[in-house]
């Protein structure tokens, strides 16, 4: 009986074990291939903090599917009457107990930790000389504003490795100012500007959408970006009308 | 057999509640209000080009919604909301603009944007934009990037030309401001329009009602 049961353990562990490594091989693999493209700093650290997250959740998960399946093995009983009751009887484990308190604890804080690290970096100052963009958001269209300058344009246009700050708004109701490719994501409010910053430092188009559901048109909302080497930047800035 | 029984009534209950949701989709989807869509017609004096001709309104008294003005005879609204148009064109519109209006509460949308040559004419004059606080309406139309090509075109229109009484069907209202432009279609799609200044009323903004209902200031704009 005892053997049996050494056995058993074993089985779980070691499938347990191996369903930590596919699930630690997914969260490596899976978030840099399955979100967009990257393309500011910003990206980068949405990407790295969910690999690090699905990481540290794999061993987790893996538990909970490798107790399922072992359940599911040993101890599905097939008779038509009720069950007698079993021989052993496991209420209390102590050690599995702390053990798995004291786990849950360590990735929780460690989760808390990079958490508020990777928050810290994406609210730290701007540094020199970035670029300003008023972005306003009304039904159904996003229009932007280059600070300094009388340009406004429908479509977001922005050099490469030169911090941009989005001072975003709206006309009307809330409609969320999304670029997925550069891990921006805030609400545009009416009556309220919202600051975020970014780098892009990958030259390339991308699209902006409306996370809120805004109205009637709301799946229209969307419009594209361009980011551009400096000087390719500077000759369109030169290109736009300007507003007086 | 008594669980074989069970899996059978449950997937047969599955397949059943899916019909059902279909067949009412589908109930729901034939009995949605379609209204004709506006035919660009060729222009006879120029090749690969045709004209469209739109009204703006004050109430709803004189377009589609015939002359007891349908469920909302006092909102305001455009005379067609589904436009049709050939593919590789350059697509003429003319919009008698009817309404009264105010100052836009976004000055982006007082520039001609997307037309051919960047203007439109205002009762004759060309320009590149016009007084934000004077506009009735805006005819703003774009498409979602990945589908069909790009097109992004606004024109404002301006509000109160001080003109005489003109009655149209049931409705009674002064001379319109006849704004005219062009624009070039691409490839076939679907593209979506509608006005941007704050015209609808209720809500936040004042982008409710006939900002936020199909057929009276939106619509799409098919390229085919």
């Amino acid at each position: 009986m005892a053997n049996n049961k050494k056995y058993s353990l074993a089985g779980f562990l070691w499938l347990w074990f191996a369903l930590t490594v596919f699930g630690v091989i997914l969260s490596v693999w899976g978030p840099g291939y399955l979100m967009p493209r990257s393309m500011s700093s910003s990206m980068h650290l949405t990407i790295l903090t969910m690999v690090v997250f699905s990481v540290a959740a794999a061993p987790v998960a893996a538990g909970v599917y490798a107790a399922l399946a072992y359940m599911l093995r040993h101890n599905i009983y097939r008779g038509d009457s009720v069950p007698p009751a079993a021989e052993v009887q496991t209420r209390e484990n102590s050690r599995l107990t702390i053990g798995w308190v004291l786990i849950s604890t360590v990735l929780t804080v460690f989760l808390l930790v990079w958490g508020l690290g990777a928050l810290s970096v994406e609210n730290s100052g701007a540094q020199a000389n970035p670029l300003v963009v008023n972005v306003t958001g009304q039904q159904w269209v996003w229009s932007f504003a280059y600070a300094g300058t009388h340009v406004q344009s429908n479509t977001l246009v922005l050099p490469v490795n030169r911090e941009v700050v989005f001072h975003i708004t709206s006309k009307d109701v809330t409609h969320g100012f999304w670029i997925a490719n550069m891990g921006v994501q805030v609400d545009a409010n009416s009556g309220a500007v919202t600051e975020i910053h970014t780098t892009p430092d990958k030259l390339g188009t991308f699209d902006i959408r409306c996370t809120q559901f805004c109205g009637l048109n709301h799946a229209f909302m969307v419009t594209t970006g361009q980011v551009l080497t400096t000087q390719g930047f500077d000759n369109w800035l030169a290109a736009q009308p300007q507003r007086a | 057999m008594y669980r074989s029984k069970s899996v059978v009534t449950a997937l047969v209950s599955v397949l059943l509640g899916g019909a059902a949701l279909a067949l009412a989709g589908f109930a729901l989807a034939s009995n949605a209000p379609h209204q004709k869509s506006l035919q660009c017609v060729a222009d006879a004096t120029m090749a690969n080009s045709c004209n469209l001709s739109l009204n703006t309104y004050g109430d709803s008294l004189a377009g589609q919604h015939g002359p007891t003005g349908g469920a909302h005879p006092d909102w305001v609204s455009y005379s067609n909301q589904n436009l049709s148009v050939p593919a590789n064109t350059t697509v003429n519109i003319t919009i008698n603009q009817y309404d009264s209006g105010g100052a836009l509460n976004n000055a982006f949308f007082d520039q001609v944007m997307g037309t051919v040559g960047g203007t439109a004419t205002f009762n004759g004059v060309a320009l590149t934009h016009v007084d934000p606080n004077n506009i009735g309406h805006t005819f703003t139309l774009r498409g979602i990037p990945g589908s069909g090509s790009h097109i992004f075109v606004s024109v404002p229109l301006p509000a109160d030309s001080k003109g005489g009484v003109v009655k149209i069907g049931a409705g009674v209202y002064t001379a319109p401001n006849v704004i005219k432009f062009s624009f070039k279609t691409g490839s076939k799609g679907v593209y979506e329009w509608n006005c941007e200044f704050p015209c609808g009323g209720s809500r936040e903004g004042q982008f409710g009602q006939a900002m936020s209902t199909f057929g009276y200031m939106s619509g799409t704009l098919t390229v085919n």
